[in-house]
């Protein structure tokens, strides 16, 4: 691994702990159940870095997290978030950035707005609902179906986000083309 | 052996020679990054101990420095660095040859002041332990000890340069190269910084906008699209410069200046 | 930057991590399976009279959980509705249980010895030809690079203020994201310029204090 590619993980990881902790896009939205930026730094890592680093970038920032570094969105950290029911999609993050990155990859002859729109969706929704509804199933004695009941007040949220990243994306490939490590 | 240390040639270092009166020497040396050719055909051999480099943005003097520690290697040509192309010796350079950035915030890679300087000791070889306890010796020598506890974010811009001066100079570098070290400093710390700068035994290479803090030097190169415009002590080069700049400026006109 | 740990040396903190961390996993897998109420209750008293252990202070810490106080008050009012209520107090009961054997463990062990304890877990890189020097190296960037992010979008939700009059947007994450590009990649060029993360020839066996650097770093800023 080159020392370019060990700083992007990095800055990817210290990018997604800094999503988190900004107050402002903790939307209070149905009832209360907080929206934050978080889960869009997962999603922009595989869009932005391709599967290998963002994988890499979001365990990074995983592990920071189990050791007690308060990075989660509401300063919440340590290894009990990793006992609770939110514990599959936590698992489900790495995995869907790496979605995300092959998606991007696979999909460069496409114009990068609805590339990344789609690397987003499957990735950071499809991917991390997969092992996340499981995750509370498990957890909490919930059925399947109940478990992705309940998961659903998160979807509207997490497919705002979904467009955000596709425009984020987009915008950076103009303003840097060379920045968006997927395609390159 | 680590198995990090492998296929690292140990025998390139050997043709280091540190005694060398001419530390540098660019051969013919071109440089093209992305295709655009930021330096065309230097030639030149240094033995000062202080010289300077000035030229406008993109004049290619940041380039230059670059080639000196083995950051970017020549597309055409030869940079010898004590003897040894920096081709086959990239990996060693930088034990050597210290290069300080513009922007301290993008240089200091760690929390704290200490761990900093405690990097590069590990970079050449101390291990963890006996790097702590030797870069708070370090800091101590150079009457900075205050800050080794203190994280590099509550630094002002002037200590966080000074930090990431001595972080570089705790690997014992012969020559030390500087693009731009005061540009993001004020007055005072730019002063402070400079004789600090001046004190050191090291060999100084440094990129300035700021001619005053080059009149002391030995030598001065001054940078034009890639080649060298003139080349003497500052007493010759550096009025030329100034008046070249007033010529530029008097004709106000923005295009074609590359801006 | 701010970890939760409790400062103290109550005889928590003076178990070793690594035993923590394998009690901690021992413990996980033999409730796991367990669904008798009363059994779970007991776990969650012992559990509950090891945190009062560490009297008032640790206490205090269970405040900090509240927020999951209302996600398993929900996924018990989603059991009721599926008329599943008894499983549903026995995996909250579960949870419970669970997370507040993992905070303990977490508030009463500093990071970097968490760090050292996790550590043999990156020995496999070597395997794969990767240094395990890199990630210490990467966790520092981490530590030291996130308030600089936040900082950066701090700037530029000034700048947008100060051209548009409005509150932030999100608009923003672009040049966010941009800059942490930008920035990141004169971070690695000063890498490189100090002999990259493999260190120079002859490099030493251990990893950079990465560890110390956590500490310090949580005891900063009040």
């Amino acid at each position: 691994m080159t020392d370019r590619s060990l700083v992007q993980i990095a800055f990817y990881a210290a990018l997604i702990a800094a999503l988190g902790l900004l107050p402002q896009f903790a939307i209070p939205f149905l009832a209360g159940v907080p929206i934050t930026a978080q889960t869009l730094g997962v999603m922009l890592a595989g869009v932005m870095l391709g599967p290998v680093r963002g994988a890499l970038a979001v365990l990074l920032f995983l592990f920071l997290v189990a050791v007690g570094a308060p990075l989660l969105a509401g300063g919440r950290g340590g290894l009990w978030v990793f006992a609770s029911p939110s514990v599959g999609f936590l698992i489900g993050w790495p995995l869907g950035a790496f979605a995300a990155g092959l998606i991007m990859r696979a999909t460069r002859r496409f114009k990068v707005l609805p590339s990344a729109a789609l690397a987003a969706l499957v990735g950071g929704i499809g991917v991390v609902y997969l092992f996340g509804i499981p995750g509370i199933s498990i957890m909490t004695g919930l059925a399947l179906t109940e478990a992705a009941i309940g998961s659903a007040i998160y979807l509207p949220g997490d497919l705002i986000k979904v467009a955000i990243t596709a425009v984020v994306a987009e915008t950076v490939a103009r303003g840097l083309p060379q920045a968006l490590l997927s395609r390159a | 052996m680590a198995f990090w240390a492998k296929g690292r040639s140990v025998s390139a270092a050997a043709s280091f020679d540190l005694t060398v009166k001419t530390y540098a020497v660019f051969e013919a040396v071109s440089l093209a990054l992305d295709g655009k050719t930021v330096l065309d055909g230097i030639s030149l051999a240094l033995s000062e101990r202080r010289v300077g480099i000035v030229g406008l943005n993109g004049s290619g003097k940041s380039s230059l420095a670059r080639l000196l520690n083995g950051l970017r290697l020549p597309t055409n040509g030869k940079v010898r660095l004590f003897g040894a192309d920096t081709v086959s010796v990239a990996a060693q350079l930088p034990r050597h040859v210290g290069f300080v950035f513009q922007n301290p915030d993008h240089q200091a890679i760690f929390p704290t002041v200490e761990e900093e300087i405690a990097f590069g000791l590990t970079q050449i070889g101390h291990d963890r332990t006996s790097a702590r306890a030797e870069a708070v010796g370090f800091l101590r020598r150079h009457r900075c000890e205050f800050l080794a506890d203190k994280p590099i974010a509550t630094l002002s811009e002037g200590q966080k340069q000074l930090v990431c001066i001595l972080a570089v100079l705790v690997m014992q570098p012969c020559i030390l190269v500087l693009d731009e070290p005061m540009t993001s400093l004020d007055g005072l710390a730019a002063k402070r910084i400079l004789q600090k700068l001046q004190s050191l035994d090291q060999t100084l290479i440094m990129v300035s906008h700021d001619l005053s803090a080059l009149t002391g030097f030995d030598r001065i190169l001054w940078l034009e699209d890639g080649r060298i415009r003139m080349d003497g002590v500052p007493g010759d080069v550096l009025p030329a410069y100034a008046a070249d700049l007033d010529r530029r400026a008097a004709a106000e006109v923005w295009e074609g200046d590359g801006l | 930057m701010i970890g939760r740990q409790m400062t103290g040396s109550s005889w928590l903190h003076r178990l070793p991590a690594p035993v923590k961390l394998l009690l901690l996993v021992a413990g996980g897998a033999m409730i796991f399976p367990v669904t008798d109420r009363s059994l779970l209750l007991v776990c969650l008293a012992a559990v509950l009279s090891l945190y009062a252990s560490l009297r008032v202070e640790g206490l205090r810490q269970l405040l900090y959980l509240r927020p999951l106080l209302w996600l398993l008050v929900f996924f018990l009012g989603l059991h009721g509705l599926a008329g599943t209520w008894e499983t549903g107090l026995s995996a909250v009961l579960r949870l419970l249980v669970m997370v507040l054997a993992a905070n303990l463990v977490s508030v009463t062990t500093r990071m970097d010895d968490m760090i050292n304890a996790i550590r043999p877990v990156f020995a496999p890189l070597r395997w794969i030809g990767l240094s395990p020097q890199k990630p210490a190296l990467a966790i520092s960037l981490v530590i030291r690079f996130a308030p600089v992010l936040l900082f950066v979008y701090g700037s530029l939700s000034d700048a947008y203020r100060a051209r548009t009059g409005r509150a932030t947007n999100w608009r923003l994450i672009a040049p966010l994201a941009l800059q942490a590009v930008r920035m990141s990649e004169n971070v690695a060029e000063a890498l490189s310029a100090r002999g990259g993360s493999r260190g120079l020839a002859r490099c030493g066996k251990d990893t950079p204090q990465t560890g110390r650097a956590l500490r310090l770093s949580t005891n900063e800023k009040g």
